[in-house]
Order: C-alpha cells, then sequence, then structure tokens
C-alpha cells in the first residue's frame, strides 16, 4: 500500500547566492495511512515548511512530494488548489473559521467550493463526535476558541481527505480546550482511520500521536514510534544542546 | 512626527492614490470651471474694447425696464444723426440700425447657414471708420444691393466675395445680394455669432424699419473729452434718448457678457461641488478604514509615550499631503477639464470662441483652499477617533468590536430632518432670490445625503443581504460568502456606496423630471391642442415675422390661424409678459381652457390665468390698468379667465393687435393653423409650406413632429447634464476600488484560509466581484429611489404650468440599477485579481 503522504529527497531554500536559506535538505519521509504523526523542532528547524511542502501550500526547491500517488509538482495551481480541496484537509493554530459563515457552513467549506453535498452520514457522524450538534448554526464569532478549533477539526474530517494536516492545532487554547482537540483528532485516527500529520511545540500534545519526527536544521533527526512526554522532552533537550 | 506621517502615506500610496484620484477629479472640475470662465471673459472682455474702441460716446432710446424682453433695442428716428454731425465737438458720426435672427444667407441646396448656438446679426454697416466695431477683411464695404458676410458663414455657405447670393429677409421674400467683402468683429473674430451687414438705407428696408436706427455712434473731435461730447450731444437730444460715453458702452459690454458667463460659469461650479461633496465621503471612508487598520499600531505609538493629539496631527499630515497632491494635480486637471467641456458644449451646440486659457491666482489659490479643505475636513473625524486608541489596544487581538450605531442613527436622523426642512423652505418657502431659494435646495440636498448615507448603515447589512440572496443561491458557497462579506460590514457598506448613491440619484432624479416634463407636454399636446399645424423658429423658438400669419391667413386651404407673441406689460410696478394672440381665432388653434367669460378678449380686454387671478382678486369684468414697453398706458378690461397656460406659456393673454402697436417689432414666435374642411392634410401642409419657404429659418411640424422634436431637445439637454453627473459615478467607481482593495487587504488571512482549504483562484475572483456587485447594488437602488424622491419633489415644486404629473422612466431607472451593478463588478476587477494573487502560504501566515 502506498503511503498517504511522502517526500522524496525534498529540499527547499529561500532566497539565492549569499542570502540562501535552506529550510529543508533532502528530506526522505513518508507518512501512512490510519496513522497520528507529530513533527517537532525548534524554531527555524524546518517543521512548518516540511508540512507545507506536503501539504500543497509551497513546493520544494527539488525533490518530489506525493499526495497518494499524485506528485505534486505535476499540478498547475487549479488541480493542485482541487487537490487540497479534497485529499488535504487542514487545521490552523488560529484563525480557522470564514468569520461570514456559520459553523455548518464551515464544516461544509471545503465539500462545497466544489459544489458536492459530500455524505451526510459521515459528517453527522463527525458533527456528534465533536459535539457541535446544537451549534451549527453559530457564526465563529459567538463560538469559544476550543469550540472553534472543533469546527475546524470537523471541517477537516468532513470530506475525508486522504490526509489531515494540523500546525499548532492547540497553541492558543486552554489546556482543557487542547486535550479536548487532542482527543478527537485521536479518535479520528483510531474510530475512522484518518491519517493526521501535526506540527507542535507541545511534548504533551506530540505524545498522543503515533510516532513524533524530529527536525533540526532541515533534517529529520529521529524518528521515534510509541512516544511519551518524557521521551519526547529528552529527545528535544539531545537536538537543542 | 511629520516624519512618521509620511512615512505612514507612502506606506499606503496604493491606497491614497486612488483617493487622491477622487479628489483631483472634484478639484479639477472646480478649477476648470473657473478657468473656463475666466478665459471666456477676458477673449469677450477684448472683443468689448476692441469693437468700441474708437467710439467716445453712443446715442441710444433711453433704457426702460420692459423693452430687453426680446434683446431688441429702442428704434428711433435717423435726422439725429445730421444733428449730432453738425455739432463741433463731434469730429465722426455713424447710425447705425441692428436686429437679431432676422435675416440669413441661403446656400446653393437652399438650406439655411446658420451657426449652431450664437444668434446671426442683421445690420448696417457705413465701412471702416474711426468707430466702426467692425473690420473689414476681404473687398469692400456694402452699398445698395451689396451685402457684407463674416468669414465663417462665407466659408459654410461656401460663398466668395464677389459672387451674388442669396439673402431671406424678415420682411417676405428672398432678396440676392453680390457679397462685397468679409468684415470681423473687433480684432478677435465673430465669437460663433454670424454677421449679415448691409448700408443702412438698405438695412432700414428689408427690416421694414425706413428712417429708423438704434444708436449712433460719435468720436470726439481733437481737445474735446467724451464728457464733454456727451453733454454737447444731450443737449440737441429730445427726451426719449440718451447719450453715454464709449466707456460706459464697453462697461455695459462687459457686464452683459459677464452676466452671461457667471451664470455659466456657476452652473459649472455648481456640478464641481456635487463631484466634491461626492468625493468627501470616499475620502473619509478611505482615513477611517487606514485607521481602523493600524489601531494597533496607533495604539503601540501610544504606549511608548506618543500623545493622542499627536497621532491625530500625524493623521492630518497625511490627509494635508494627499490635499495638497490633489490641488496640484488638480489645478493642471483642470486645464484639461477646461478643453474638454468646451468640446462637449460645442458637442451639444454651443459654441465658444478660441483663445488661451487663463489660469489667474484667485483661481490656484481657491483650488488649494478646496483642495486642502475638502481633504482634512474629511479626516476629521478619522483622525478624532485615531487619537482616542489608548495604549492597550496595542495588545488587543482579533477583530475591533463595530461601534454601536445609535449615535449615528441620531445624529442621520437629525440630520436628514434638517436637510429635508432646508430644502422645503426652499421649495415652498419664499427665501427671497432665486440665489438663496438655489443655496437652500442646495445645503438641504447635502444635509439629506449625509443624512441618508449616516441611516443606510442602519439596513446597509439586512439590504444587501437580501440583495445577495438570488446570488448565494445561485454561486453556491462563493456567492454566500461574498453576500456575507457586503453585509459584513454595514457602516463601510454605506459610506462606499454614498458616492454612487448621490450620482445615480441625481441622474436618475433627472431623468424623472425629464419624463415628467415629456409627459406633462404630451398631454398638454393632446388636450388643449386643435392645430393641424406649426410653425416655429427651429434653433432657438426664436422670434419671426408676424406677416407671415396674414400671408396664411389668405391661403384657402388653412381656415384659422393664430400667431402668438410675447409682449412686456406693467402691472402696478411689475413687470410681466403676456402673450398676445390672435384672439378671434386663437381658440381654434389652442384650447386654453376657458372657465369664465371668454378668450376673444378685443383691443381693450385681457384675460388671465385661474391661479393668478384668485391671487390678485381680480374676475370677469374688473379693469387693469396696463402700461406697455413703448410707454402706452391704457386701461384693459378683464373679458376671461383660463386654467391651462401650457401653450399660450403666460399668465396673461392680450389681443395681438395691442401688442403689435406696442412693440419693438411685429414678431411672433409661434403660430398654429388649422386647415379648411376637406383640405388633404398633406395639401394643406404643402401649400403652407410653400408660403413659409421665405423664411428658411423655421419649422413646420404637425402635433406628432412638434412632441418628437421637444422631446429630442428636453433629452439631448438630459444628456449633457447626466454627461456632467457622470463625473460623481467616476468618483464613485474609484471609491468601490479603494474600499475593495482595503476589503481584500484587510481579509488577506481569511483569503489564505478560503485558499487553503480549496479555493480556486477563479472562486475567490468571482466571490470578490459578487461582493462588489451587491454592495453597488444596493447603492444603486438607494440612489435610484432617492432620485425618485427628488424628482418627485422637483415635480411638485415646479408650477403646474411646465410640469404637471410625475412620469417616471421605468426603462431608464432599471438600466441605471444594472449600470450600478456593473460599475461594481469592474471595480472590483482590479482587487479580485490582486486577491487572487496573494501567495496563500504568505496570506495564511498574515498576523
Amino acid at each position: 500500500m502506498t503511503a498517504a503522504a511522502r517526500i522524496v529527497n525534498g529540499t527547499k531554500t529561500y532566497g539565492t547566492g549569499d542570502a540562501a536559506v535552506t529550510a529543508l535538505r533532502d528530506v526522505n519521509v513518508q507518512f501512512s495511512g490510519a496513522q497520528f504523526t507529530a513533527i517537532m523542532g525548534p524554531s527555524g528547524s524546518g517543521k512548518s515548511t516540511l508540512m507545507h511542502c506536503i501539504a500543497g501550500l509551497d513546493r520544494l526547491t527539488s525533490g518530489d512530494a506525493f499526495i497518494g500517488d499524485t506528485r505534486l509538482a505535476d499540478l498547475k495551481d487549479k488541480k493542485l488548489t482541487e487537490l487540497r480541496r479534497t485529499e488535504v484537509g487542514f487545521i490552523f493554530q488560529s484563525f480557522n473559521l470564514v468569520p461570514t459563515l456559520t459553523a455548518e457552513e464551515n464544516i461544509n467549506l471545503p465539500l462545497s467550493l466544489g459544489g458536492r453535498s459530500g455524505d451526510r452520514e459521515w459528517i453527522d457522524t463527525v458533527i456528534d463526535t465533536v459535539g457541535l450538534r446544537d451549534r451549527l448554526s453559530h457564526r465563529p464569532n459567538e463560538l469559544s476558541g476550543g469550540q472553534q478549533q472543533r469546527v475546524a477539526v470537523a471541517r477537516a474530517l468532513a470530506s475525508r481527505p486522504t490526509i489531515i494536516f494540523a500546525d499548532e492545532p492547540t497553541g492558543n487554547l486552554d489546556s482543557n480546550s487542547g486535550s479536548e482537540v487532542l482527543a478527537f483528532m485521536r479518535r479520528a485516527v483510531d474510530e475512522f482511520g484518518q491519517t493526521i500529520v501535526m506540527v507542535t511545540h507541545d511534548a504533551n500534545a506530540a505524545a498522543t500521536a503515533d510516532r513524533v519526527l524530529f527536525l533540526n536544521d532541515g533534517e529529520i533527526v529521529h524518528d521515534m514510534a510509541n512516544p511519551t512526554a518524557d521521551r519526547i522532552l529528552d529527545t528535544m533537550k539531545s537536538i537543542g544542546s | 512626527m511629520i516624519k512618521l506621517a509620511l512615512r505612514g502615506a507612502r506606506a499606503n500610496l496604493g491606497r491614497l492614490i486612488l483617493t487622491l484620484i477622487s479628489v483631483v477629479l472634484g478639484v479639477a472640475f472646480v478649477s476648470g470651471s473657473f478657468v473656463l470662465a475666466d478665459s471666456l471673459r477676458s477673449i469677450f472682455n477684448q472683443v468689448s474694447e476692441d469693437a468700441f474702441a474708437g467710439v467716445d460716446a453712443q446715442v441710444r432710446g433711453a433704457s426702460n425696464d420692459m423693452n430687453s424682453t426680446n434683446g431688441e433695442t429702442p428704434r428711433f428716428n435717423d435726422d439725429v444723426i445730421s444733428a449730432i454731425a453738425n455739432l463741433p465737438e463731434a469730429e465722426y458720426t455713424e447710425g447705425g440700425l441692428f436686429s437679431f435672427e432676422r435675416a440669413y444667407t441661403i446656400d446653393a441646396n437652399n438650406e439655411v447657414v446658420r451657426p449652431t448656438g450664437p444668434p446671426v446679426f442683421t445690420g448696417s454697416w457705413s465701412g471702416p471708420s474711426p468707430v466702426s466695431s467692425f473690420r473689414m477683411i476681404e473687398g469692400e464695404p456694402p452699398t445698395g444691393q451689396q451685402v457684407v458676410i463674416d468669414p465663417v458663414q462665407a466659408e459654410r455657405g461656401g460663398f466668395v466675395v464677389g459672387q451674388e447670393i442669396t439673402v431671406s429677409l424678415p420682411t417676405g421674400e428672398p432678396e440676392v445680394f453680390t457679397l462685397s467683402g468679409t468684415i470681423d468683429f473687433g480684432e478677435g473674430g465673430t465669437g460663433g455669432a454670424f454677421f449679415i451687414l448691409f448700408d443702412l438705407p438698405t438695412t432700414q428696408r428689408v427690416l421694414g424699419l425706413p428712417g429708423q436706427i438704434d444708436s449712433v455712434v460719435v468720436s470726439a473731435a481733437t481737445g474735446v473729452s467724451p464728457d464733454e461730447l456727451v453733454t454737447a450731444i444731450s443737449a440737441v437730444l429730445p427726451d426719449n434718448l440718451e447719450a453715454v460715453t464709449g466707456e460706459v458702452v464697453i462697461g455695459e459690454q462687459k457686464e452683459d457678457f459677464g452676466t452671461f458667463i457667471n451664470i455659466f460659469g456657476n452652473v459649472l461650479l455648481g456640478f464641481a461641488v456635487v463631484v466634491l461633496f461626492v468625493s468627501t465621503f470616499i475620502i473619509n471612508n478611505t482615513f477611517a478604514t487606514l485607521v481602523g487598520q493600524r489601531t494597533r499600531m496607533f495604539g503601540l505609538m501610544r504606549s511608548i509615550g506618543a500623545s493622542g493629539k499627536q497621532i491625530m496631527q500625524m493623521v492630518f499630515i497625511e490627509a494635508g499631503s494627499i490635499g495638497i497632491a490633489a490641488s496640484g494635480l488638480g489645478l493642471v486637471g483642470g486645464l484639461g477639464v477646461a478643453s474638454a467641456l468646451k468640446r462637449l458644449f460645442s458637442s451639444a451646440g454651443g459654441e465658444f470662441p478660441d483663445g488661451p486659457l487663463e489660469i489667474r491666482t484667485r483661481t490656484i489659490v481657491v483650488v488649494i483652499i478646496v483642495g486642502m479643505g475638502v481633504t482634512l475636513a474629511s479626516a476629521i473625524l478619522p483622525a478624532l477617533r485615531a487619537s482616542r486608541v489608548t495604549p492597550l489596544e496595542a495588545f488587543r487581538t482579533g477583530g475591533r468590536a463595530s461601534r454601536p450605531l445609535t449615535v449615528r442613527i441620531a445624529l442621520g436622523s437629525a440630520v436628514l430632518l434638517l436637510g429635508l426642512v432646508f430644502m422645503a423652505i426652499g421649495m415652498f418657502g419664499n427665501p427671497g432670490g432665486t440665489s438663496a431659494t438655489l443655496a437652500l435646495i442646495g445645503v438641504g440636498g447635502a444635509l439629506t445625503f449625509i443624512g441618508v448615507s449616516m441611516l443606510s448603515a442602519m439596513f446597509a447589512g439586512a439590504v444587501a443581504g437580501f440583495i445577495g440572496t438570488p446570488v448565494a443561491a445561485l454561486r453556491g458557497v462563493t456567492g454566500r460568502i461574498a453576500r456575507g462579506n457586503a453585509s459584513r460590514n454595514p457602516q463601510r457598506t454605506s459610506s462606499t456606496v454614498t458616492a454612487l448613491m448621490i450620482g445615480l440619484a441625481l441622474i436618475s432624479g433627472v431623468a424623472v423630471l425629464t419624463r415628467s416634463i415629456l409627459d406633462s407636454f404630451e398631454e398638454v399636446l393632446n388636450e388643449s391642442i386643435s392645430a393641424d399645424l406649426w410653425i416655429f423658429e427651429t434653433n432657438q423658438g426664436l422670434e419671426f415675422s408676424g406677416l407671415l400669419v396674414e400671408q396664411l391667413a389668405e391661403l384657402p386651404e388653412v381656415d384659422q390661424v393664430a400667431g402668438f407673441s410675447p409682449t412686456a406689460i406693467r402691472i402696478g410696478d411689475e413687470v410681466l409678459t403676456a402673450t398676445g394672440f390672435d384672439s378671434t381665432t386663437g381658440t381654434s388653434v389652442v384650447n386654453m381652457g376657458i372657465i369664465d367669460g371668454t378668450a376673444e378678449v378685443g383691443r381693450n380686454g385681457i384675460a388671465i390665468l385661474d391661479s393668478v387671478a384668485e391671487e390678485r382678486q381680480l374676475a370677469v369684468g374688473d379693469q387693469l390698468s396696463v402700461e406697455f414697453e413703448d410707454g402706452f398706458v391704457t386701461t384693459l378690461n378683464v373679458r376671461g379667465i383660463f386654467d391651462d397656460a401650457a401653450i399660450a406659456g403666460a399668465d396673461w393673454l392680450i389681443d395681438r393687435d395691442l401688442s403689435r402697436e406696442h412693440r419693438i417689432t411685429d414678431a411672433i414666435t409661434f403660430a398654429g393653423l388649422t386647415y379648411a374642411e376637406g383640405v388633404d392634410p398633406a395639401v394643406g401642409r404643402a401649400v403652407v409650406e410653400a408660403t413659409t419657404a421665405a423664411f428658411p429659418q423655421l419649422s413646420v411640424q404637425d402635433n406628432t413632429e412638434f412632441q418628437e422634436e421637444a422631446e429630442g431637445q428636453i433629452a439631448q439637454l438630459q444628456v449633457v447634464i447626466t454627461a456632467l453627473l457622470v463625473l460623481c459615478l467616476v468618483v464613485a467607481f474609484f471609491g468601490i476600488v479603494n474600499t475593495m482593495v482595503l476589503a481584500v487587504l484587510e481579509r488577506t488571512r481569511e483569503i489564505g484560509l478560503l485558499r487553503a482549504v480549496g479555493m480556486t483562484r477563479r472562486q475567490l475572483q468571482s466571490s470578490v466581484r459578487w461582493e462588489a456587485a451587491i454592495i453597488s447594488l444596493f447603492g444603486a437602488l438607494l440612489g435610484v429611489a432617492l432620485g425618485l424622491l427628488l424628482g418627485w419633489a422637483a415635480v411638485i415644486a415646479i408650477p403646474d404650468s411646465f410640469v404637471s404629473k410625475l412620469g417616471i422612466p421605468w426603462g431608464q431607472l432599471v438600466v441605471y440599477i444594472i449600470v450600478g451593478g456593473l460599475l461594481g463588478v469592474v471595480a472590483a476587477w482590479f482587487p479580485a485579481r490582486r486577491a487572487a494573487r496573494l501567495d496563500v502560504l504568505e496570506a495564511i501566515s498574515t498576523q
């Protein structure tokens, strides 16, 4: 079975000449289906770049990024956008929702952009799972931060994408709301077989994952399976030093 | 602080440039109005000075407030010429006779040669002399059966000096004259007017005024001052004549031209003020948005020690720099506007003499004051708001809470009410004088617009949401997002479309008024006209010889014919206009709706419009003392009361025989006739046209043609006014571009999010354009609705004799609404592209 997403010999350089900064150096990584992966690393280690490049938000300078079997470099903007709409789910740190749309419209957004209604039964399941049934007609500014992030999780799940990317999804939340959101993500992987890649600074959050990748200086320096918070912190320390 | 403000201005350059354009347009229109009026004034002043350069004294009929009705001056016996010439104080004496729109040259195709706007003068000239206003260009002065004309007329008619040309004459049959030469008026051309000049005896003969002149110009003998000359001449003049110095004549000429130019310049300025007014909303909106977007920066500056006053100064300096730039560009742009306006009016029928464009210091000063003033005034509220930003706001994230609307609603209602009261006083009250009325209506209108603009924020969200409903239904989530964005910031939506609203309100108000005038006119034609044919001067409804009525009456094909001539009368100390008409035949061509007595007033009778009779408490059987322009005073019996003044065009009707005897000329403005029984209209018309052929300036039309022609003329006027008002729409256009650019910028992050979760560029563009379309449709609907109100108010305010019923041009209004919507779509083109080109990643990581 092919991986949900992978990068082959991925290098990303910003700028040219003396000012050139290499964010990714010849990275090779695969994300298997139905797995929850966390990416960690100090600021500037390239973890966000890695995520952006596999998610089709940014392009590699050299090497290849794939979502399923699709080579992203082959796609023009329109196809790439459509791929993000159908195959990729996003959860951002903040400002996840379109303020003029209701919670329900936000959840359906990627589907309606493609003119599809999606699998209603599945969407109902998702809505119930994140516990938003009674908040559907609310606008984002009428929801708490935690609720907003749950809507974002529901949106990411709604189209049953090949892979979901989460960029510090709990970074702006208090610990209770944060754990709730992490719990939903965990359930999405365990119960619904979704694939999630999450960038985070938080060792506790990363400990919810099945696997943790450690980046430093644009390279994957460590790949940890079945992580715990303590092991993660130890590894982080060793990278930092 | 200045540096910081200028940095701020530079950082927001793109957005400020759009604002700049809207100010520049208004300022350029102001400067253009001044430049054009000043240039015309200089040209005409020069013409006056040149024309009377050698004249030390002029003799004319003593002025009388009634005899200026038709621009004709009083005539008098030519024997004063010799009396003056015999004075030792007089060096050179020349008598002259002038009239206008009486004779025309006829070209090879038997067509009248005439200018598009200015009149054709017919008069006498005895050749170059110190007192002559004319200059020989080519050939010889006219004697006997000879004529001289101006070179423009010669060129247009294809005439060459020496050739025989046909001239139509007011007294009847055209005659053939030899073109002996061409002339110029003063040094500077003829200002677009045409001249047809004969020697004095021929002029007197062709104008049907034997032995009469209307002026004598005299130059003083050596050592005699103009004042001494005037004194000497006055001693030999009869009572009804007066002598004045050349300087006085030049002054009066300048004043005459000046009055016309002032009116013209003020009308242009009026439009300019409207455009400026509209652009203040754009500037205000831009600054409000810029201040809003920089709240955090202002908060930061406050927290590091800037005072609220300094923040305010910063906004003002930014506004000031825009004002200065706009004034400079506007001044230069004014030159372009002035020449563009010249062209616009030329194409609409007027013709302006050539001459350099003139920028006076006054224009520069006014333009700078206006440009700076408008920009700074528009920035007051945003600057105040900026100064109130607290240091704490530097640390506040997320959207600003929108301010409560209560204050705005209270203030808006007050302003609206005040505006309506002003307008009502202007329209129905008696504020004293036209300028007071206009000022009240103008200020009232401006306040009304401001009030509506403020109040519209109250319902902008709901209405935009409503307009957006079909869009949301048809365009799916793209449409829903467009609709949501259009209604999310009602305050901004309403101030963005204020310019569009005002522009369309004025344009559709004019359209409603035009339709109403035409409908009223049609009603009048259908109800009160029984004439089969109308005869009138084609171009400007000028007067023509009353002889034609007698000639037509003799035709066997014609049953009844009546001529109508406006006549100045004085009742008490008021100078009024009565219509002289052939009272025995008049009622067979026009039904003036006699409700009491008779229309056959006879030589010693008068008929009165019912409303006027009521006001003056006059009834059939009463008597009135009436004075005519020649000083004749008589007592007239009130013989009839009528209720339809529309065709007769006056409140008073007298017999034409009476009017003819006491008017300067026996001329009429129109005649109507009915065919004799059993006459085939085609035959009757052919016979009538054969008779009027001697007067090639006349048009013969039946009711339908008459109506079509009137519609055409009024529609043309509407086109010119609309063309000037379209400038408001141009300003509005930039306003919408501006808002959309700002909105896109403000929503960068949201756009990034939308793109990330799968919105294509095309979908994004479409959503921005629909948003603009919804916003502009809101403005257009509001504008057209206000326009309907304006038009309706105008129909009520204007006397019934002119407009009696409200006509609504639905088709045009619908077109205006669609145009308004399209304006938004086009305005959003660039902002939409810009939004679509945003880099997803950068957009989403914007703070």
